[in-house]
Formats: structure tokens, sequence, C-alpha cells
């Protein structure tokens, strides 16, 4: 995936750079707002990552102008503002992600990973969690290399749980995954699934946060 | 003691002892007078009745002396001698001579009375015969009534019309002191920590320099708060990039070079790592201090979904509550509540993070939500050490942390944990309780939050005023 990087401290710029090639990502750099957009009026990036505070044009700015052209290229914002406005700001004007200095650089690299899967770009359509692995594009599950057989529902519920790895998802987020596949849930569906799927999947696999939901080790 | 009551005792005070003063003065005067008056008086009647003794036979003295007594006994007095042999007498005065003194006044007692005593002699000579001696009283007490009588009718206006000049008094104070007053008032009325300029006009001449300096010092006062107050999140907000930079760096180094390192060198690498990460960390929790102070932050309400909020609290925990392989549970049901977002999503992160970072691995932690009709309460529990009851108070002082410097080292924070929650909990005018968790044997800690405030009415009214805008 080809990032363009728009960054004026350079010190920083010149270690994320180092980064994300490490990942195997393909960097720009440009250090400020004009050249970003002369560089976006080019479709020869898959992904921005911006910075806010630059020297000539605000990035917000560069953002909006880039959503005026009907530029669906996926931005991340990456800024020391970290109010909950210019958080809700920025993302109402078409920033995919918000993410505040200083950051996690695991937390950046797992942000562009889910991008570049839902670009399609990815390399490996696989996510694995311990023996756990979710081929996302022959929709199947594998346990230490062998197929499980799952109910398509059943799939959906495990997706969305392995995609958030090491995070919480509440019934009523995974529910939500199950209406966008359309059809009606019914009120305990959740929990069945889950039911359902432990039956299958090695002992302590989809653990219970009594009160707020379910979750998977990432490794 | 308060310039208007000074003023009025000093006032009514003066005003007072000079009545007094010009009332004795006028005592005084008016006495000599009357005095005079009286002396003259006296000098008449007697020429008078030394004229018409001397016409009076030495016989039949029984008729005359009877025709005498007319005369009020108590007024006057007198004997009238012809060569030392009392011819005349009012029945009021003894029969012996009252005094030796041949001629003038003088003040004497008899029959129980003090008089005033004048003394006439015709001729002159004592030797001569037919000598006429005319003692002439009158009783000092009736002078004395006299000359009282004329001067308390003319003081007891004086002294009457002292309530009067006080209230007087009384309201010109008032009234010249108005704009102190008015300037007093607005002192008083501004909270501690506004600072801005006063608005009282005035026309007095002395409190326009008062006022203008007031302002003056107002304003310099609230330019140094406000860089006091900005300097330290401004101050933290600068270091965010440069730590960027140190967690990329570190991040990269550990990434490409870590297999070239020996143990130690792996080590160093490590702890410079939790060294970025534990400064990143308080960076935030001083930018989160400032920003939750409640002088800078307006309370502004919306509505919120409790249980969901914490859910989604306890899932951006979670990869640190995983990493201490901790138990937690929430207890809540769907709650509709008003509240500020940030500061209540601040609140409840602080609060679970230190339930996780200050309860050794593998315990427990019991997030619980009781509401009732006027508040709703958040209690955070867990298994770990707790905290000694002496130290419930200072744990909310800035960068105090239990047990000082010697504090468990491993454990990242920086004390600035509680004050955040203490500002907090003072912009919802909720209340915070530590004790000893019953349950789980840790700390508890309940926050509750009192359903209805002033900021959550105006909130609803709002809501209120946009829906009738749409219709």
């Amino acid at each position: 995936m080809r990032i363009l990087l728009v960054e004026d401290d350079i010190p920083l710029a010149l270690g994320l750079q180092q980064s994300l090639r490490h990942e195997g990502f393909v960097v720009n750099h440009v250090t400020n707002g004009k050249t970003a957009i002369s560089a976006l009026s080019v479709p020869d990036q898959d992904l921005v990552i911006l910075d806010l505070g630059l020297p000539d044009i605000d990035g917000l700015e560069v953002l909006k102008r880039t959503r005026d052209r009907k530029l669906g290229i996926p931005v991340i914002i990456l800024t020391a503002r970290d109010s909950l406005e210019d958080k809700v700001k920025g993302l109402d004007i078409g920033a995919d992600d918000y993410l505040v200095k200083p950051f996690e650089i695991s937390e950046l690299l797992a942000r562009l990973r889910v991008i570049e899967r839902r670009l399609g770009t990815a390399k490996s359509a696989l996510i694995i969690c311990s023996d756990v692995a979710i081929d996302t594009a022959a929709h199947k599950i594998l346990i230490k290399d062998e197929q499980l057989i799952a109910s398509k529902k059943e799939y959906m519920v495990l997706k969305a749980l392995m995609e958030n790895a090491g995070r919480i998802q509440s019934r009523q987020q995974i529910e939500s995954r199950l209406y966008e596949w359309g059809e009606e849930v019914a009120s305990n569906a959740v929990e069945v699934h889950i039911h359902n799927l432990r039956k299958k999947l090695p002992e302590q696999f989809i653990k219970t946060v009594r009160g707020v939901g379910y979750t998977v080790n990432k490794t | 003691m308060s310039i208007r009551r000074y003023l009025v005792l000093i006032l009514l005070s003066i005003i007072t002892l000079m009545t007094f003063f010009a009332a004795i003065q006028g005592y005084k005067a008016s006495m000599e007078q009357a005095t005079s008056l009286f002396d003259e008086q006296l000098v008449l009647v007697g020429k008078t009745l030394l004229a018409t003794s001397a016409t009076y036979p030495d016989q039949a003295t029984e008729n005359r002396l009877s025709a005498v007594t007319v005369v009020p006994s108590n007024h006057i007095a007198y004997q009238v001698f012809r060569n030392n042999t009392l011819l005349l007498r009012t029945d009021n005065a003894p029969e012996q001579l009252i005094t030796e003194l041949p001629a003038g006044f003088i003040d004497l007692n008899f029959i129980g009375q003090r008089w005033r005593v004048y003394i006439e002699t015709l001729p002159d000579e004592p030797t001569q015969i037919n000598q006429l001696k005319v003692l002439i009283a009158q009783p000092l007490e009736q002078r004395f009534s006299l000359a009282e009588q004329v001067i308390l009718s003319a003081v007891t206006p004086i002294i009457l019309i002292i309530p009067v000049i006080a209230l007087f008094i009384f309201m010109a104070i008032r009234q010249g002191l108005k704009p102190l007053t008015v300037l007093r008032r607005e002192l008083s009325e501004k909270k501690i920590n506004d600072l801005s300029q006063l608005t009282s006009e005035t026309s007095t001449k002395e409190l326009q320099p008062v006022i203008q300096t007031l302002n003056l010092l107002f304003e310099r006062l609230s330019a140094a708060f406000s860089r006091e107050r900005y300097f330290a999140s401004d101050a933290a907000h600068e270091l965010r990039t440069p730590l960027s930079v140190l967690k990329i760096n570190v991040h990269n180094l550990q990434m490409t070079q870590s297999e070239k390192l020996d143990a130690t060198g792996q080590a160093s690498l490590m702890q410079l790592g939790q060294s970025v990460d534990r400064m990143a960390h308080v960076v935030d929790q001083i930018l989160t201090l400032n920003r939750t102070n409640p002088d800078q932050l307006t309370m502004t309400v919306t509505k919120l979904e409790l249980q969901v909020l914490l859910q989604q609290v306890i899932s951006d925990l979670y990869p640190e509550i995983m990493k201490h392989q901790h138990d937690i549970s929430l207890e809540s049901q769907a709650t509709t509540i008003y509240a500020n977002e940030f500061a209540l999503l601040t609140l409840v992160k602080n609060l679970i993070g230190n339930a996780c970072k200050y309860t050794p691995n593998g315990g427990q932690i019991l997030v619980r939500t009781v509401v009732d009709d006027h508040s709703f309460t958040l209690t955070v529990e867990d298994s770990g050490p707790g905290i000694d009851s002496s130290e419930y108070q200072r744990v909310f002082d800035r960068f105090y942390r239990v047990g000082g410097d010697g504090h468990q080292s491993t454990v990242v924070g920086c004390g600035l944990g509680l004050a955040i929650v203490q500002h907090i909990v003072k912009l919802h005018h909720a209340t915070i309780t530590l004790a000893k968790s019953m349950q789980l044997n840790g700390l508890s800690v309940s926050v509750t939050f009192p359903q209805k405030t002033q900021a959550v009415d105006l909130y609803l009214n709002q809501c209120e005023k946009e829906r009738e805008d749409n219709r």
C-alpha cells in the first residue's frame, strides 16, 4: 500500500517512515499542505496520514479540499489536538480515523491494516488469533489448518470478534454486524451463536466480560 | 467599624456634647441675670419700705403688724427696726435682728430656708436718733426655680430635636456613602475566580481612582492567572510531538536492532520504552487535569447512556486489563443520564484504570451502578490492597501517591488521576466516597451524581426550545 505522509516535523516523519517501510508500506513524505494537495491530484496514493498543524494550510483544510474534489482516499489524521471537539470535527469533515500524538505505533499499524482489509489491498486475507484463523476471502474458519464447519451467522460473529481481537465487542455491536447482513435478529441470538461457537472452538477462546461483552485474545 | 456607624456616632456625640455645654453656659448666664434682676427688685422694695416706715409712729404697732401679714409669706420677708426696736415684720420673719450687717447683700439661713437678704440703714451714722433699718429677704430657692424654668423652656426644644438631627445625619451619610455601598455590593457578588472588570459607574471623584486601580489589578491578575493556567497545558502540548518521535524511534530500535543487542542492551531498550510511555502518560494526565479544571471547563451536559458509556470505557481499557489478567465485570442496567461526556468518560477511565493498575495480577474488578429518582451512583471495587483510611483525603492531592516515592515503581502513574476525578466530581456537584470494599476486600470508590442540576435543566430547556423551533 502506498502512503502519503503529510507531516512538517522532520524527526517524527523520518521515524514514521522507517516504521512503515519496515511493515512493507511505500511512503511518500511531504512537509506542507500545498504540496500535499498537489500530490493528491495524482491518483498515486492509497492512503494519507495527515498532520493538522501544518505550516501553510491547516490539515483540516487539506482534508476538506480533498473531499470537495470527491476524492475518496482514506485519511488518517495524526495530530497533537486531542479535544473531543477536534476529533468530532476531523471525523465529520471526512477523516477515516483520528490518532492523537503521542500514539502507539502498533495502534497506527493496526488501523492501517483495518483500512487495508477494507480496500481489499491486503496481501493476506487471514485473521489469526492463536490456533484459530479466518480466511476472509474464502469465508472459512480454520483451526490448526483444519476447516471448522460453522453457519454464516456464526462466521460473522467470530469474524467480528477476531477482527477486534484484544478488544471487547458488546452484544449490541455484534448484533449490528448481523443486522448489516440483513436479517432479523432474535434477542438472544448472539448468546446462542456464541454458545454454539464455543462448543467447536478451543476452550476459553471466546471470553465473556460480564456486563460488557465478548472478546478473543490476539495471541 | 463601618464608616457610616463611625460618622453617625461621632457627629451625634459632638452635637449632644455641644448642646450640653451650651445649656450649662445658658444656665449660668440666665442665673446671673436673674440674680441681678431680683437684687434690683429687693433694693427697690427696701427703699420703698424705708420711705414709708419713716412716717410710722412707734406706738400702735399691733395694728400695723397685722396689716403687713398680707404679704405672701413664702415670697418675701422683711424686718424694719427703728433705733434697734422692731417696728415692722412679716410673719415669716423672726423678731430678732437677722444680721448685724449694716448695709448690702448677704445670703443666710433662717426658718429652715436660705435667703438673699438686703439691708439698708437710714441715716448711715449709727449714733443718730431715729435711725431706720430695713432687712428684706427673698428665698433663694424661689430664684433658682424661676431661673430654671426660663432655661428649661429654652433648652428643651434643642434636646427634643437631637433624635431628628440624628435621623437626618444618618440619611445624609447613607446617601453620601452610596457609591461605596454599590462598589462593595459588586465586589461581594463577584465569584472567587471572577477577574472581570468592575462595571459600576461612579461620578464620585474619590472612588474613580479606586475603581480604576481595582480594574487594572484585576486585568493584571487575570492575565497572570491565564498565563499560569495555560503554561502547564501549553508545555504538555508542546511535548506531544517530541514524545511521538521518541516513541517511534524506540519502536524502530526494538523492531530492527533488538537482535543485535545483548541482554543488558535489550533491558535498557525496554526501560527506555517504559519511561517514554510513562512520560506520555504524565503529559496526558497534566493536559486532562487542566482541561477538567472547573474554572476552565464550561459545564455542558448531553444525554448519555450510562451502561453503554461504561461498556465503552471497559472495552478501551481491556488490553490493559488483559495484561494484568484481571477479571472485570459490570453490573448495570440501561440508564439514561445527563452529564458531560468528556468529563464522565475521563472519570470512569481513571477509576477503572486505577483499579486495574493497583490490583495484583489476576485480581477482580467490579463496576456497579445504582440509580434512583434523584441520583445515580457509580462504584468501582477491586481486590487490591486498598488504601488506608488515613490517606483518603490526601490521595486527591495533585502528584500525591500512596507510599510516597517508594511507591511500587512498576506501576506507571503520576498521582494526577484522582485529582482529575476530583475536578470532575466538583463539576457535576457530585460526591465521592472511598471505602473498603465489602465484596472484594480492596478499595471501593463511589461517585454519586445528582440527577437534577442547573446544567441539566439548562440542557433540557434548550432541547425543549429546539423542539418548538422545529415545529
